[in-house]
This record gives structure tokens, C-alpha cells and sequence, in this order.
């Protein structure tokens, strides 16, 4: 009796410095999420008339970076304290859903939104969905920039940048839980600033080039963070489809790839490893969807529907791009496509982009793998019982192997997608919407697509925002993260807190 | 160690293990090279830097590991002869400044440092430990 009490003592006080360690890290990613929400100030320089709504970003950010590092000086263990994959995930877990609510406020204040339509602004910001519920025209500067500024934030993972930023947890445990599994460095920190110095490399070629293109600073900035964040907030109601330029438009689908790009196959590609580019699965897999998708809306929807061929070329180019990217801006609209239109768009929205990117979606890697997986599959059965065979991929310059381990998770992984794809449409359509707007809609929401045709309106039934905003969450942090983060915190809170055990 | 160095650790026992956590942890760059991806398991969450699977005393491997770019290699397997002809190559072909090999058998040691690599012999250390305990 008094060795299981001593043993269940040690085990409590374990945990008890344990969560210390959780609860100061998640301080520390709190307060760069705070400095997220004060961003939009910096734009006070140029827009000083918008001075009177500043408060609305200047309360919630403030109070977090001053909560958040309270939090961090007085918790964190002063010897760097190593976290592992379950810890990663709970610290993901906590700080994500802590942003997104504590985002909500500049919504609520300013943009006259009630809560859940705040929330899910909040979150299709965070997670880099570009759902909105925020009528652009009317919106102010600030919550446009704010809007974007979210997006890139949340597109290049909260706990890389503060990893990078400060000297932050070891342990490859963090990046993992949200969702980078591969390294550019062998040395998480070195990694981490690699990827957040490619991707402001993105954003300033990317401003840039918007705007030689014919856009203006401010909606150049937003665009270009929308893009590669692969997001899809605009500052426009018609989206990239307002410019009705061909220039435009093609910088932005350069930058939508960019963004889409696996961050280790960007390294390649910027350091002129091409051989590793091309040999890379996920490029192999887009080389191929990419032309015949394009083909396919070209001679199937846009040749019948729009007046030019030029105009069809540049739609079905655009369309496939920002599907498949999980990005979410439009050109045109979709209602008065036809029904292959809308299936190939469901399908390019469910693959989505690259792991280790930007985008949402099943991914393409976990597409390939199972496409090799299969061929694997067959040609073993036609060879001879003792033959040995792998089926390989390239990852950078290196060769791997599939193992059954992989392959069972990925197909796990899918059949998760799936199923929650399909409670997301039948939740949908219970709200009286058709099929196929049910089926566009929430592989747009779980793919963290943004492309919407008419379901997401600020005027939706609350329960179906809800599922929505629910369906971006798992979406972007690839829910098994978040199962074991919330599980592992269950687990050892609630013993501790209703003393059993 | 003051600034972070780019280290390749050559066997994944528990010796090599141990070392590519603490050296990982200290933020420097690690590469382990084992040639059995299970050695990896001795690994614990420290470590944040690349596994290769492969034989060390391969170029091609080495090459992998980006050997050439190594500030520091650690040869550690629990075979002196692996030790000895990969703490060669990475002195003389890939021109690593700080090269370390483990060796177990006392009577080899005058040959590595013949070679000019520096060896750490367990069984020499463990030799000298007994004796300053039992004068002591």
C-alpha cells in the first residue's frame, strides 16, 4: 500500500515537472503568437488614419506576449529540457487552439462578428484555409493585413518560428507534432531557420513581383502572403479574378507552387540540385496531375463555358493550381460548372499539396507512396514466391525504402481523411445543402482549401460553421497530432486533478 | 565548444548513440551512420539529426553523410579494424581536421598512431582507472 502510494508520489511529481517544462514552452510559442496578432500594427506607418482601431490588435497581442512569457521565465526549466513527440503534441495542440481563440478579437471588435463566425475566421486564418465570413470591401486595413499576416504565420507552423527565433526546445519532438517530419539540416534549430529563411525569401520575390506586375504594395503584400502560405485570403471579393491579368495571375500560380513545394525539395531547388528535384516523388506525382487535370477542365468545362480560348486556358490553368496547392483563390466562379468541373476539383482539393509545405490536404507524398505501394503490390504477385523486392522513393538525395510500417500508417492516414471527409458531407448536407455543394465544400474546409461555392456565408447555420471550423483544425495539424496531444493531456490530467489512481 | 560543428558519429551502439544525443543536444549537427536501421532505436528524443543506414567503410556512404563538409568524425563501431580504416579515410581522403576512433585492443593502438589518428582505447582507460584506485 505505501510502495504504490510512494511509486504514484514520484510518478506525480514527475508529470508535475514535466507539464512545467509543456506549460512554459507553450508560453513561449504563446508570446510569438501574440507578436503575430500585433504585426498589423507596423502597417500604422502608412495607413496612420487607422489609428483608432489599433486597440482591437494592441489588447489580445499584448496581453499574450506578457501572459506568454510569464509563463516561459517562470516555468521553463532552466536546463534545455528535450520533448518528445507526445509532449510536442500537446504543446502544439495548446498553443494552436490558444491563437485561434485569443485571434478572435479583433473580429469580434471590429468586424462586428459573433463568436463562432469570429472563431471561424480565426481559424481558416491559422490554418491557412482561406474560408471567410469577413465582407473584404468593407474590412479596414488593418484586419486585411491582419488576416494575411495570420496566414503566414500559420502556413510556416508557429513552432518553427519560435523555434528559429529563440533558443527554443530541443528535440526533434515539436516540428513533428506540427506536421515536419523531415529536416533541411541535421540540427533541428539550424533546420528550423532554414525554412524560415527560404520562406521569407518567397515573400519578398514574391512581393515583388506582384507587384511588377500590376498590383499595389498593399494588395501585393496581402496576395503574396496568401499565396505562399498557400491561405487564400484576398483583399478582394473576386479574389485574383479582380485583376483579370494574365501577369497576375501567373506570378500568383508560381507562388502558389512555391508554396506547395516540400521546404527540402525548395533547398534543392534553390542550391540547383535539380537531379534531387525531379527524382523527388511529390514533383513526379504533380508533373502528372498537373497537364492532365489541366486538360481535362480545359476540353471538358472551359472551352464550352467562356467566350476566348485564352480565357479558358488561363482558367483551367489557375483552377487546377490553386486547388490541388490548397491555396484558394479564384479567378472565376464555379457555380455554372458542370459536374466533371466539380469532381476534378474535389479530387485535386483532397490530394493537395506537399508534405513539409504550406498545404493541406491528404497530401501528395502519402498519394505516391500508395501508388508505388500498389505497383509494388502487383509486380510481386507476378514474380517468382522468393523473390525480394522494395518499393524505393527518393527523399532529397537519398534513396528509401517503403516499409509495411509506412505504408500501413499511410493507408491509416487516408481512411482517417476519408471517414472524417464523409461525416463532414453528411453533416453538410443535413443542413439542406445538395451533394455535390456538400462534397465542394468540406473537402475545401478539411483540405484547408479556401475555394468555396456558396455554403460558407456569414449567414450559414451555426452548427455547420462549427463542423467547419472543427474540419480546418484536424485538417492543418493532421489529426493524429492532435488525438494524441489531447488524449496524453486527458490522461494525465485528470488523474491528478480527480485524484485517482 | 562554443559555435555549432557538423559531426559524423560512425556505429550507433551505445557508445555511438550516447554521443549523437549529447552531441546533438549541445546544438550541434549530427549525422549517425549505422548499418542497421535498428541500432537507431538507441536513440532517444534528444537527437534531432540525420540517420543513414549503410556501411561507413563505403565512400559512397561517407559521401552521403556529406563527409567532405565534417568538422568531426567520431569512429565508434565495436570493430577496431572498421574504426581504423574509416578514421583513415576521413583523415586522408576526406580531409576531416578532427578524427577520433575507438579502440579496443591496446596492441593496435602504436599502429593508429603510426597513422596519426587519435584513439581513445576503453580498455586502456579502464586499465589506468584500476590502477590510480588501487594506489589511491
Amino acid at each position: 500500500m505505501l510502495l504504490t502510494k510512494n511509486k504514484s508520489n514520484r510518478y506525480t511529481s514527475f508529470l508535475r515537472e514535466r507539464y512545467r517544462a509543456i506549460v512554459g514552452y507553450t508560453g513561449l510559442i504563446c508570446a510569438i503568437a501574440g507578436l503575430v496578432i500585433l504585426s498589423p500594427l507596423l502597417a500604422l506607418f502608412f495607413y496612420p488614419e487607422e489609428l483608432s482601431l489599433a486597440w482591437a490588435f494592441a489588447i489580445p497581442g499584448i496581453a499574450l506576449v506578457i501572459i506568454g512569457l510569464i509563463l516561459w521565465r517562470s516555468l521553463t526549466p532552466k536546463r534545455n529540457v528535450s520533448l518528445s513527440l507526445q509532449e510536442g503534441a500537446i504543446i502544439v495542440v495548446l498553443t494552436w487552439l490558444l491563437a485561434i481563440i485569443v485571434g478572435t478579437f479583433p473580429f469580434i471588435t471590429l468586424e462586428g462578428l459573433n463568436f463562432t463566425q469570429a472563431m471561424f475566421e480565426s481559424t481558416s486564418g491559422w490554418t491557412t484555409t482561406g474560408l471567410s465570413v469577413v465582407d473584404v470591401e468593407q474590412a479596414s486595413k488593418l484586419i486585411l493585413l491582419y488576416r494575411s499576416n495570420i496566414e503566414l504565420a500559420g502556413g510556416a507552423g508557429l513552432a518553427i518560428i519560435t523555434l528559429s527565433a529563440i533558443a527554443g526546445p530541443i528535440g526533434a519532438g515539436l516540428t513533428s507534432a506540427e506536421g515536419r517530419s523531415e529536416q533541411l539540416a541535421p540540427n533541428v534549430r539550424r533546420s528550423a531557420k532554414l525554412v524560415l529563411g527560404i520562406y521569407s525569401g518567397y515573400c519578398v520575390v514574391g512581393i515583388i513581383a506582384l507587384v511588377i506586375a500590376g498590383m499595389g504594395w498593399f494588395d501585393a503584400i496581402n496576395h503574396a502572403f496568401a499565396a505562399l502560405s498557400t491561405g487564400g485570403f484576398s483583399t478582394r471579393s473576386d479574389s485574383i479574378g479582380y485583376w483579370d491579368s494574365p501577369r497576375v495571375e501567373a506570378v500568383t500560380i508560381v507562388l502558389m507552387l512555391l508554396g506547395t513545394l516540400n521546404f527540402v525539395t525548395g533547398y534543392f531547388l534553390i542550391r540547383g540540385k535539380f537531379k534531387a528535384v525531379v527524382r523527388n516523388g511529390e514533383v513526379r506525382l504533380q508533373a502528372v496531375i498537373i497537364p492532365l487535370c489541366i486538360l481535362i477542365i480545359l476540353f471538358g468545362v472551359g472551352i464550352g463555358l467562356y467566350p476566348t480560348l485564352g480565357k479558358s486556358i488561363r482558367v483551367a490553368i489557375f483552377e487546377v493550381i490553386t486547388a490541388l496547392s490548397t491555396t484558394g483563390f479564384s479567378t472565376v466562379g464555379y457555380s455554372d460548372w458542370n459536374s466533371l468541373g466539380w469532381t476534378i476539383m474535389i479530387i485535386l482539393m483532397l490530394i493537395g499539396g506537399g508534405t513539409g509545405a504550406t498545404a493541406g490536404g491528404i497530401k501528395q507524398f502519402r498519394i505516391y507512396a500508395l501508388y508505388r505501394a500498389l505497383v509494388w503490390e502487383i509486380k510481386s504477385m507476378l514474380l517468382p514466391d522468393n523473390a525480394v523486392t522494395e518499393a524505393d522513393y527518393w527523399q532529397g538525395d537519398r534513396r528509401k525504402f517503403l516499409s509495411d510500417n509506412q505504408i500501413k500508417t499511410i493507408a491509416l492516414f487516408v481512411f482517417l481523411y476519408l471517414i472524417l471527409f464523409t461525416v463532414g458531407v453528411i453533416i453538410t448536407a443535413a443542413y439542406g445543402y445538395s451533394l455535390p455543394e456538400s462534397l465542394f465544400e468540406y473537402a475545401s474546409t478539411l483540405s484547408t482549401v479556401g475555394l468555396s461555392i456558396g455554403v460558407t456565408s456569414p449567414d450559414a447555420p451555426t452548427g455547420l460553421l462549427w463542423t467547419q471550423i472543427i474540419g480546418m483544425f484536424l485538417g492543418r495539424l493532421e489529426f493524429f497530432t492532435i488525438f494524441i496531444g489531447l488524449i496524453r493531456l486527458c490522461q494525465d490530467v485528470f488523474p491528478v486533478v480527480f485524484g485517482k489512481k | 565548444m562554443a559555435q555549432s560543428q557538423y559531426i559524423v558519429v560512425v556505429g550507433c551502439g551505445r557508445l555511438g548513440s550516447i554521443l549523437a544525443c549529447r552531441l546533438s543536444s549541445q546544438g550541434n549537427s549530427v549525422v549517425v551512420i549505422d548499418p542497421y536501421e535498428s541500432s537507431f532505436n538507441n536513440l532517444n528524443s534528444e537527437f534531432s539529426g540525420f540517420q543513414i543506414v549503410g556501411d561507413a567503410s563505403e565512400l559512397a556512404v561517407l559521401r552521403s553523410a556529406k563527409a567532405d563538409k565534417a568538422d568531426c568524425l567520431l569512429a565508434v563501431t565495436d570493430k577496431d579494424n572498421v574504426n581504423l580504416m574509416v578514421a583513415q579515410i576521413a583523415k586522408n581522403i576526406f580531409q576531416i581536421p578532427t578524427v577520433l576512433a575507438r579502440v579496443f585492443d591496446p596492441a593496435r593502438e602504436k599502429i593508429y598512431r603510426d597513422f596519426g589518428i587519435a584513439t581513445i582505447s576503453p580498455t586502456q582507460l579502464s586499465a589506468d582507472a584500476f590502477i590510480t584506485n588501487l594506489s589511491s
